[in-house]
């Protein structure tokens, strides 16, 4: 027994010699060390470009830098976080941020699920009407914004229509008056967004087994039973990765707001990426621009934060 | 050559103080943390013979404004063939997309080497942080300074030095209009005596069928011209005055005076005012004899100009707006010297060139202004501009203008246009006296 624990003993004293060196031999000839090259260059490029800006978008955020000067990084506060509630201008555009978040992409997904399940009854011409409903999304927001803007004038396409079925009355100064502003932006965006919600929901409809579908119909289940118990639920995840994708397309509705109003759309259609740009690149508020881009930030964080989280429990990150 | 001579001359005892005050700002500046600034005289002695190609920023891209900044260009390489010139556009929004690029090249520390800009308190962003030289001397020597009117000098020193070399001087307060819809509604445009009584001129228009007054609603800043004028023509110079000095409370009743008048000239409107793109699509209701009257700066008289057949005078004219006969209110555009230029030498020719007549003569008639110098030969202006400047030397007033940022600081400008911004979305009298207010706190 004894001869046995000190050759156990001596074993496990050489094999602590051993593993040291060996562990380092390992790391060299790891995976991990070995890829290195490959990923480390453009990890740090994104942590110096991506994280390091927005984390010096935040201290900014807390100087008091306005002006043509350089910042002083003397003092911290969050005085810039305090003038909000009491900035109506804000208030407004937080508000139409979030109008626009919630009803653009409600109806988006609504539209797009309609469209998928119509293209989805085996029709003909699938792949070019398919296309059709895409292609506004490749379209740039600068394209699309011109060309509503002028659907949208007074002599537009669309008063024009409407005074040529009778609805003359319906016609309404959409780009002028307050009450249409907002929903005159939602609604375009909708036209561009929607085509790409049923691309998404199309695969997800594809990937439904046709098991599922008979195994419902020998139970003798009607189309809309079949719809509603069976095909709806398993578009779940398409449904969370397409609101993901929109809401944060309507954080970044900028350009389309942008191009349609300039920098100063009013208080009716004014959004926070419009509010933080005017701020700080029209009125020099670097400060003021910086804090409105960090609680910009913040609401794609609650968006994105929970599907990323859901993603990763279900081990899909 | 003899601005060759200033250069090399202009360097008085006076400037060597400067210099020596400079030097302890520089110092001041280099304990807070800013970056040092060479000393304008030893740095265009450092390497004389270096002429780096002049980066000009600018908004001129369409139209006669094109044209001017092109002929300007051809006659200061005509006059330094040495020198090459790098044209760096910005169009767009009023020049509020160059102002952005401006500004973030300014704060990099990266800027061209000369740029566009508004006199006035609109420089006052960039002499408050110290970021233009002093030019007195090396551009405004005595020969310039004699030749310029005294308003263009005043607004080119806003802090007490001479940052700016103004090259253009536009007038906002004119009120075109259509010969033959004015006779067909029975007005009489130079008898309107106020903008209220423009208001009954327009009625007798609508009667008569046409639109009152053509003007675009899409972006804020047409609107704030126009209440600009409604406020000189009601109230006079002195309420203006008060205004732009901050004091907004002393002339309440003026305010919101002015502000209801502008409410009540939105009856006249076209029925797209909200939707036209830009200030010509509004010019063109003149042109196309659907609408009387039309309020802008005489840039646009360039719209009417160019369209052949329409002749100024027969088919269309323009009286001072209402209430402002004595007055030209003044918009100007000017180039600057910025530290950290890329090409101080060629720079500092640009702006001796920009400062002549000779440049003066080849950029104001296509730009449809009148040149800041008394020595520019008149017969190079179109009528309506040789009328223009009859009037300018007729003027006792030279209010500056708001929206323009000759009057006010460009935070101030900036919070004006957002007030104006829900005025055009609401019309809502109250509220926008009270963001007036707001914008000079």
């Amino acid at each position: 027994m004894n001869s046995v624990d000190e050759t156990v003993g001596e074993q496990t004293h050489t094999q602590g010699v051993d593993s040291d060196r060996s562990r380092l031999d390992r790391l060299k000839t790891s995976a991990f060390v070995e890829s290195m090259p490959f990923w480390l260059p453009a990890t740090l490029l994104v942590f110096l470009f991506v994280y390091g800006a927005i984390g010096w978008n935040a201290i900014i955020s807390l100087t008091g830098w306005s002006g043509l000067g350089q910042p002083e990084y003397t003092s911290f506060t969050l005085d810039m976080y305090r003038q909000m509630p009491a900035d109506t201008d804000f208030i407004a555009s937080f508000r139409n941020t979030v109008v626009l978040l919630v009803a653009f992409t409600g109806v988006s997904l609504v539209v797009g699920l309609g469209l998928a399940l119509l293209v989805d009854r085996k029709i003909r011409f699938e792949n070019t009407i398919r296309t059709i409903y895409l292609l506004p999304m490749a379209l740039s927001f600068v394209v699309t914004a011109i060309f509503w803007s002028w659907m949208y004038a007074s002599d537009g396409l669309i008063n024009t229509m409407l005074g040529g079925v009778g609805l003359g009355w319906v016609a309404q100064d959409w780009l002028g008056d307050p009450r249409f502003k907002l929903a005159a932006v939602i609604v375009a965006l909708i036209w561009q967004f929607s085509g790409y919600c049923m691309i998404v929901y199309l695969a997800g409809l594809r990937s439904i087994p046709n098991d599922h579908y008979e195994a419902a119909r020998i139970d003798g289940a009607s189309t809309l039973t079949l719809y509603r118990r069976v095909i709806i639920p398993q578009l779940r995840s398409s449904t969370i990765g397409a609101t993901v994708v929109l809401m944060v397309f309507a954080l970044k509705a900028f350009d389309f707001i942008y191009v349609m109003f300039g920098t100063n759309p009013g208080r009716s259609a004014d959004i926070l990426a419009v509010t933080m740009y005017r701020e700080a690149f029209a009125a020099s508020q670097w400060a003021y621009g910086a804090a409105i881009a960090v609680v910009l930030f913040g609401l794609a964080l609650t968006i994105i934060g929970p599907y990323a989280y859901s993603q990763y429990k279900r081990g899909a990150l | 050559m003899t601005q060759q001579h200033t250069v090399a001359g202009g360097r008085s005892r006076r400037r060597i103080l400067q210099a020596i005050g400079t030097a302890g700002i520089v110092g001041l500046a280099g304990c807070t943390g800013t970056d040092d600034t060479e000393e304008l005289d030893q740095l265009l002695d450092e390497n004389p013979a270096e002429f780096n190609p002049v980066e000009i920023g600018h908004w001129w891209t369409a139209g006669g404004e094109q044209e001017a900044f092109e002929a300007l260009v051809a006659g200061f390489e005509e006059a330094y063939p040495e020198i090459e010139v790098d044209s760096s556009p910005s169009p767009g929004g009023a020049g509020s997309a160059l102002e952005a690029d401006i500004r973030n090249r300014v704060v990099d520390q990266n800027p061209p080497s000369t740029f566009q800009i508004w006199p006035g308190q609109a420089l006052t962003d960039y002499t408050d942080e110290d970021l233009l030289y002093d030019i007195e001397g090396h551009v405004w020597d005595d020969e310039m300074q004699e030749a310029y009117l005294d308003g263009p000098i005043e607004v080119s020193r806003p802090a007490g030095e001479f940052v700016a070399v103004p090259i253009n001087i536009h007038r906002l307060n004119n009120l075109f209009y259509n010969v033959d819809v004015v006779e067909d509604a029975g007005v009489d445009p130079a008898s309107i005596e106020s903008p209220s009584g423009l208001l009954d001129a327009m009625e007798a228009v609508d009667e008569a069928g046409y639109i009152g007054m053509a003007q675009q609603t899409q972006s804020a800043w047409s609107t704030v011209q126009l209440w600009a004028q409604v406020l000189l023509g009601e109230h006079g110079v002195g309420a203006y005055e008060t205004f732009i000095s901050g004091d907004v409370e002393a002339v309440e009743t003026e305010i919101r005076d002015s502000l209801d008048i502008t409410e009540q000239y939105r009856e006249y409107f076209s029925d797209d005012a909200s939707s036209l793109n830009d200030w010509d699509d509004a010019s063109d209701y003149i042109n196309r004899g659907e609408a009387a009257f039309f309020h802008q700066g005489d840039w646009a008289a360039g719209e009417y100009e160019g369209d052949d057949g329409f002749e100024y005078g027969d088919d269309w004219d323009h009286v001072a707006f209402p209430g402002t006969d004595e007055m030209y209110a003044l918009n100007m555009d000017s180039f600057v010297f910025p530290k950290h230029n890329p090409s101080p030498n060629a720079t500092l020719r640009f702006l001796q060139y920009a400062g002549t007549a000779d440049a003066q003569e080849r950029f104001n008639p296509p730009k449809g202004s009148i040149p800041p110098r008394t020595d520019v030969d008149e017969s190079v202006f179109t009528p309506f501009l040789q009328d223009q400047i009859a009037d300018f030397q007729a003027s006792t007033e030279q209010p500056p203008s708001i929206a323009h940022g000759l009057a006010v600081r460009s935070s101030i400008q900036t919070s004006i246009e957002g007030a104006f911004a829900n005025f055009i979305d609401n019309w809502d009298v109250d509220e926008t006296y009270d963001e007036l207010a707001a914008s000079f706190e």
